[in-house]
């Protein structure tokens, strides 16, 4: 009788052998492609105000501020200026306003709350399931599964301030089960890229990991074969656990030519000591369309900043270490105000997802481009403001055109918190889980506080699904 | 085996039941099923000559006629209740007829069905010839769910209470060899095992461990021996691996100068041992590469620290050739960590193993080796590894007998230190910390019995609280942290005197509320609190605090709770001192005994029990204000100092906000959740799982109270039949709200009977209300006295604490938490033991520990084929 690890084995040499590996995983140009997804999101909160582009009309704007439901095309306004390095993306682009999230921790640190939609908190045990990242991931496998890269905060927060290592991320894999994040792109590039790396070191420590694992696999498989019935299984999953993270490891090696035609570009400031936050973030941004591009993973999600975050390299003020914190309590920094600097921060963020959703737009795939197949979400880890409690969780959606959601090229202004046919995140969410296959009832944790108004929580936001 | 050996003469459905139950009660123990099937098989092959080609499915007429005369009339095409049709066996495929086969196997089991409401019941013959044709069928195919089912938890009470009780089984008592998955708890031990950490070096979080273990959320004993190692932990031992092998051998990189001494990869990770365990020193600091000696040395080195056993000569011998090809790789250093981490990913670290050793005696069982037995005692009281003593038993052979045992445990009882910590770290925060005691293990249980610990995790509407409940959040619990604990200091006061435990748990009228320093601390503060005050409340304290802080500075710096407000500096804390005082102790009424304004002060809760509320953290923030125009007249708690005290409309656990707040929903109470507990953890009943094609909700309807609610949807038709089981004895608790406070008066919170908004920022709005029926009916103790109505949860409670099932059911919990599964009939003698050890000690939890802990059942393994 074949096991599994024969079956693996086996397979893996059927596939070298017929020479199938590199169209396996990357520039797809047969058959389906499969779908990406990238979840950017920010602390300190994203100020509904800031959302709304400054052309609607004076009905329009009125609804705005009395936050009812409508909807405009995005072609016929501009966007707000700090939006406008994505002014080339608008007929892709959705911004979103009107949900809510009173079902996460709101304020300042909120953990895996915005990606899982419940009450995160330092206690692991309040991590209820898998965040929605790892539920895409779970439908569009990769050698990976998924990748989380986090500029993360230096003081506070979930990760207690080792900004260069692996951290405990936002994202979690399943109930109590954080997943790690890279916090630098040196430390990510190590890690992601060892199979391929050049430096001996790199290759050595590689090497010493694969002997260690495969010690580990052969040492459980023995045991759990002098098994029978439970105690069987009480081993052999632990051991089968070790030969899928040594399988994800050869296939990673297997397109090892793949993911060399597609390395980050990294500028050698990337890896430096003095990283400032800005060139932080445009490093990680190189390794997050790599692993996109190369096929190691279809989901990324990326911590642009968190509220501990102390930011370098900002705009104008380059060289002063902005407390993000400060900002949120509207203090300035030098001649700019608390909102000036919160929209430059924002810019940088919106050249970021330019530079993201550019470059996938070059990569051909499937007749189209990459991006078609991409869902980009840019959103605040805590809501509406650095005080937050969840009333608003203005998102920004940027989807290439197999998108499965019907919301492209729109400003979408959804009821406000309490109006009838309000929705939250839980319905967002679920909303893209049931357009890319996960048939979930709903998403979430439910807002105990909306129960009041009569409105019924549950389900996915059926307009978005065309 | 002789199967008559349990039965009745005479009582032909006994033997029948019991055959059946025999069957399964081995829970693992497949070669007695696989055995039974076989006799069950040869005995219908002979009867039922069809049966003998496995591929092809008929039911036998004998079974076919019984099924006719008690079954299809409900369960045929035209009336297919509960969805079950059994008339068309033979036309489902082969999953569907195994799937209705395994449920036909359960109902049967458990004598669920024929209802009893049938006046045509089946024979205890007929009975038996269809429980052994399906059991038969189910195993031709391998496809029987029942015995795997009953190792679960929420199956426990599967097993025939009063059978268990009877006296009649004879079968001596032993538990399957096992790997047990070691809990949370036991694995931050072993990980500070590794670095030998003593005394308060214990106490400290280790920055790079991320504890891969977190016991299933509920309410009944969580930690089982059922689960299984899987991707999540390993993803997590590999990240601890590396952390733990990185600081097991810093401290010789240091000496060998491959690290600065204040170098660190992390700059807030700055912990690591003083020193490298010599043995691994040796081959850091060797310039050469190390003999094969210096290897195996440290590799048992390792397999101490890390396993708490020696590595046998095959071990040796594959761990000397990873490492020696590692350090071929890498050097001494980085060559040595290899191993370490793979010592570290033995799949032993994380399970305790249970095999037992020497002969098996005449029953197939086998005495658990000295060392399990200390670590199976040890991980029994703590969650700790045995200490030197039990060390130094298993080791001299004196952890044999159960006298030993007997021995061991009333020593590891009576010694107040070693298992000494917090009842559970997990609840601390940075308002509140959970309490120390002796044996937090032994509160846990409790804990997990009453499931009041997960009121952390129901999330409730502030508002409607009137603003008073604090969800939990970052660093704190909130309300229900607070809760808990205060449950923990009940249950502990008990446990600590140690007489009538259950019945106390279950009746006390006496609480802790907000008792966050001992009697004699909190006389002494009240006793200065008040001299202070009516020494200075005719002063002129209002316009010149600074001039009476001088004149009675001497009195101030003599009181230790006043001493540091004897200086200008603490003006407003004086002002505010006085304050407070004037409103509380000026009005005759005691004041808590932590003042409000202290920083981070959350105690809000006093209105959970219907106490009335203490000041909150804002009250005098606007003292010294010069528009400040007075406090408004709010009628403050009358602080009890001594603790317990007793609360009105309280009895027990089962009323404390703790225990109410975790068996209930987000938005209300939970009469059916509080039914089933009452039904399977006091009454040793069952509750049939949920029917998947049920999709109930309670209907929302502006006019009627919850309970009129949920009768309008639960005593239908089918759903009766389950929810008479559990409604009628969740009712008695509507005597509650579902924040715990006790009240007559349901609001009917709906915008039609809004009667007033809320007057302050979450504040409650006022609503219409209606009447509470707490009516409800208690059956099943057993004891026809003590069944029947009952008007509210106070006289229902009273009559469960006088009741023996009760005192059986607790024990039979207790067995679980102690053992990590669930009863087998060959355990009827431990439980019967540990009962008599409860009644004969005038109600000592302690003896039913040391009872259980020293039983067959817990002493003895019998291999798993």
């Amino acid at each position: 009788m074949h096991s599994r690890r024969d079956f693996l084995k086996q397979s893996m040499l059927g596939l070298s052998a017929m020479g199938f590996v590199p169209g396996l995983f990357a520039n797809n140009t047969r058959g389906q492609a499969p779908k990406r997804f990238i979840f950017i999101h920010k602390g300190n909160g994203l100020l509904p105000k800031v959302m709304a582009p400054p052309t609607l009309s004076e009905a329009e704007a009125g609804m705005e501020e009395r936050k009812e439901a409508f909807e405009v095309s995005l072609c016929d306004h501009d966007l707000p200026d700090w939006m406008s390095a994505l002014n080339e993306h608008k007929d892709a682009m959705t911004i979103l306003q009107g949900l809510s999230g009173k079902m996460c921790t709101t304020g300042h640190h909120t953990w895996q709350s915005s990606l899982g939609v419940y009450k995160a908190n330092e206690r692991l045990s309040s991590i209820k399931w898998a965040t929605v990242d790892f539920e895409l991931a779970k439908l569009f496998p990769s050698p990976l599964e998924h990748i989380e890269l986090a500029c993360f905060p230096n003081e506070g927060g979930n990760a207690r301030g080792n900004i260069e290592g692996i951290e405990k991320g936002f994202s979690a894999r399943g109930p109590q089960q954080p997943n790690y994040a890279f916090g630098s792109p040196k430390v990510a590039m190590q890690e992601l890229f060892k199979s391929v790396a050049g430096d001996k070191d790199t290759r050595v420590q590689y090497e010493l990991e694969r002997k260690v694992l495969q010690f580990a696999a052969q040492n459980q498989a023995k045991l759990g074969g002098s098994l029978n019935g439970i105690e069987k299984t009480k081993v052999a999953n632990y051991a089968d656990s070790i030969e899928a993270i040594l399988e994800r490891n050869r296939k990673v090696e297997v397109m090892g030519d793949v993911i060399r035609k597609h390395l980050p570009q990294m500028d050698d400031k990337y890896f430096s000591e003095n990283l400032n936050t800005i060139d932080r973030q445009k490093g990680f941004t190189e390794i997050l369309l790599s692993t996109l591009i190369s096929g190691m993973t279809n989901v990324v999600t990326f911590t642009a900043d968190e509220l501990g975050t102390r930011y370098t390299g900002i705009t104008d003020i380059e060289t002063t270490n902005v407390n993000l914190h400060d900002v949120g309590h509207n203090k300035g920094v030098g001649p700019f105000t608390a909102e000036e600097v919160r929209d430059k921060v924002r810019r940088h963020h919106m050249d970021v997802v330019d530079t993201i959703v550019s470059r996938l737009k070059s990569v051909p795939e499937d007749g189209g481009s990459m991006f078609d197949n991409t869902l980009l979400l840019y959103f605040p880890d805590n809501g509406e403001t650095h005080h937050s409690n969840g009333a608003e969780w203005p998102f920004i959606a940027l989807a290439g055109s197999n998108c499965r959601l019907d919301i492209a090229g729109k400003y979408i202004r959804l009821p406000g918190y309490g109006q009838e046919g309000h929705k939250t995140l839980g319905n967002w969410y679920t909303t893209i889980l049931n357009a890319y296959g996960n048939p979930i009832e709903h998403y979430g944790d439910l807002d105990t506080g909306l129960g009041k108004y009569g409105i019924d929580q549950t389900g996915p936001i059926r307009q978005f699904l065309g | 085996m002789d199967l008559m050996c349990y039965s009745v003469p005479g009582d032909h459905f006994h033997y029948g039941r019991r055959k059946a139950l025999l069957a399964l009660k081995g829970r693992l123990n497949f070669r007695l099923l696989t055995s039974m099937a076989f006799l069950v098989a040869s005995f219908l092959m002979a009867l039922l000559p069809n049966l003998a080609n496995a591929d092809s499915f008929d039911v036998p007429k004998k079974v076919d006629s019984i099924l006719s005369s008690y079954c299809y009339s409900c369960h045929d095409a035209d009336t297919e209740k509960g969805g079950v049709r059994l008339d068309n066996l033979s036309e489902l495929s082969l999953d569907g007829r195994l799937e209705t086969l395994n449920r036909m196997h359960e109902q049967l089991y458990i004598r669920e069905m024929p209802p009893e409401k049938k006046k045509a019941q089946p024979s205890a013959s007929e009975r038996e010839l269809v429980m052994d044709w399906v059991f038969a069928e189910l195993e031709k195919h391998g496809g029987s769910k029942l015995e795997d089912k009953l190792r679960y938890p929420d199956f426990g009470n599967y097993v025939d209470h009063d059978m268990l009780f009877s006296g009649d089984i004879k079968e001596a008592g032993y538990t399957p060899e096992r790997r047990w998955l070691v809990s949370p708890q036991i694995f931050d031990e072993r990980v500070k095992d590794i670095f030998q950490l003593e005394g308060r070096d214990r106490l400290q979080a280790l920055y790079g461990i991320t504890n891969p273990f977190m016991l299933p959320e509920r309410s009944g004993v969580r930690d089982y021996d059922i689960s299984s190692l899987d991707g999540g932990h390993l993803l997590m031992m590999l990240t601890n691996a590396e952390w733990i092998s990185q600081k097991q051998i810093r401290a010789a990189r240091v000496i060998k100068g491959e690290l600065k001494a204040n170098e660190f990869p992390n700059p807030k990770d700055r912990w690591a041992p003083r020193q490298t365990h010599p043995a691994l020193e040796v081959i850091i600091l060797k310039e050469s590469t190390p003999t094969d000696d210096e290897i195996a040395e440290a590799i048992q080195a390792q397999f101490g620290l890390v396993l708490d056993r020696p590595a046998n000569p095959k071990e040796i011998e594959k761990y000397l050739a990873l490492t020696r090809s590692a350090i071929g790789l890498a050097g001494n250093s980085e060559g040595l960590r290899q191993m370490l981490v793979s010592v570290l990913l033995e799949s032993e670290f994380l399970y305790r193993l249970e095999f037992g050793s020497g002969e098996p005696d005449d029953h197939g069982r086998r005495i658990l080796a000295p060392h399990e037995a200390a670590l199976a005692i040890s991980y029994a009281l703590g969650d700790r590894g045995p200490d030197a003593v039990l060390r130094k038993a298993a080791a001299d052979g004196r952890l044999v007998t159960q006298e030993d045992f007997k021995r061991e445990v009333e020593r590891l009882l009576a010694d107040g230190d070693y298992y000494a910590g917090p009842v559970d770290s997990g609840i601390s925060g940075k308002n509140m910390r959970s309490h120390e005691t002796s044996h937090p293990k032994l509160i846990r249980f409790f804990r997990e019995f009453f499931g009041y610990s997960m009121a952390a995790k129901v999330f409730k509407d502030i508002e409607r609280s009137d603003g008073y409940y604090l969800n939990p959040s970052r660093g704190t619990l909130g309300t229900p942290g607070f809760l808990i604990k205060e449950a923990d200091l009940v249950v502990d006061w008990y446990l600590s005197r140690d007489q009538n435990v259950f019945e106390n748990l279950l009746t006390t009228e006496d609480f802790f509320v907000y008792h966050d320093k001992d009697n004699e601390t909190g006389r002494q503060i009240i006793t200065e609190w008040t001299e202070a005050y009516h020494r200075l409340k005719d002063t002129n304290w209002k316009e010149d605090p600074e001039g009476v802080m001088d004149e009675h500075q001497e009195f101030l710096k003599s009181k230790k709770s006043l001493a540091f407000m004897s200086h200008h500096k603490q003006r407003r804390e004086f002002l505010r001192h006085m304050y407070f005082w004037g409103e509380t102790i000026g009005k005759g009424r005691t004041p808590f005994t932590t003042v409000s304004f202290a920083h981070g002060y959350t105690y809000n809760h006093s209105p959970f029990y219907n106490l009335p509320p203490t000041p909150g953290i804002f009250r005098y923030g606007e003292i010294e204000n010069k528009n400040f125009k007075g406090l408004d007249d709010i009628e403050f708690w009358d602080y009890p100092v001594e603790q317990p005290f007793k609360i009105s409309n309280r009895k027990g656990i089962l009323t404390h906000p703790a225990w109410l707040v975790a068996h209930s929903s987000n938005f209300h109470t939970d009469p059916i959740r509080r039914g089933r507990w009452i039904r399977e953890k006091l009454l040793a009943g069952r509750v049939p799982d949920i029917p998947i094609t049920v999709d109930a909700q309670i209907p929302e309807d502006p006019h009627m109270t919850l309970r009129e609610r949920v009768e309008s949807v639960t005593e239908k038709g089918e759903c009766w039949k389950c929810h008479k089981k559990m409604n009628p004895l969740g009712y008695p608790f509507e005597i509650f709200d579902d924040f715990g406070r006790y009240t007559r008066d349901e609001p009917l919170e709906y915008e039609i009977h809004l009667v007033a908004k809320a007057k302050k920022k979450n504040g409650a709005s006022t609503y219409k209300t209606k009447p509470i029926n707490a009516m409800g009916y208690l059956d099943g103790t057993g004891d026809p006295a003590l069944d029947g109505e009952v008007s509210n949860a106070f006289e229902m409670i009273d009559r469960l604490a006088k009741s023996e099932r009760v005192r059986q059911s607790i024990i039979r919990h207790a067995f679980r938490f102690f053992l990590g599964r669930n009863e087998m009939l060959s355990d009827s003698r431990t439980l019967i033991n540990a009962d008599r050890a409860y009644v004969e000690s005038g109600g000592s939890f302690k003896a039913v520990v040391v009872s259980l802990l020293s039983s067959d059942s817990f002493r003895y393994r019998k291999p798993v084929e």
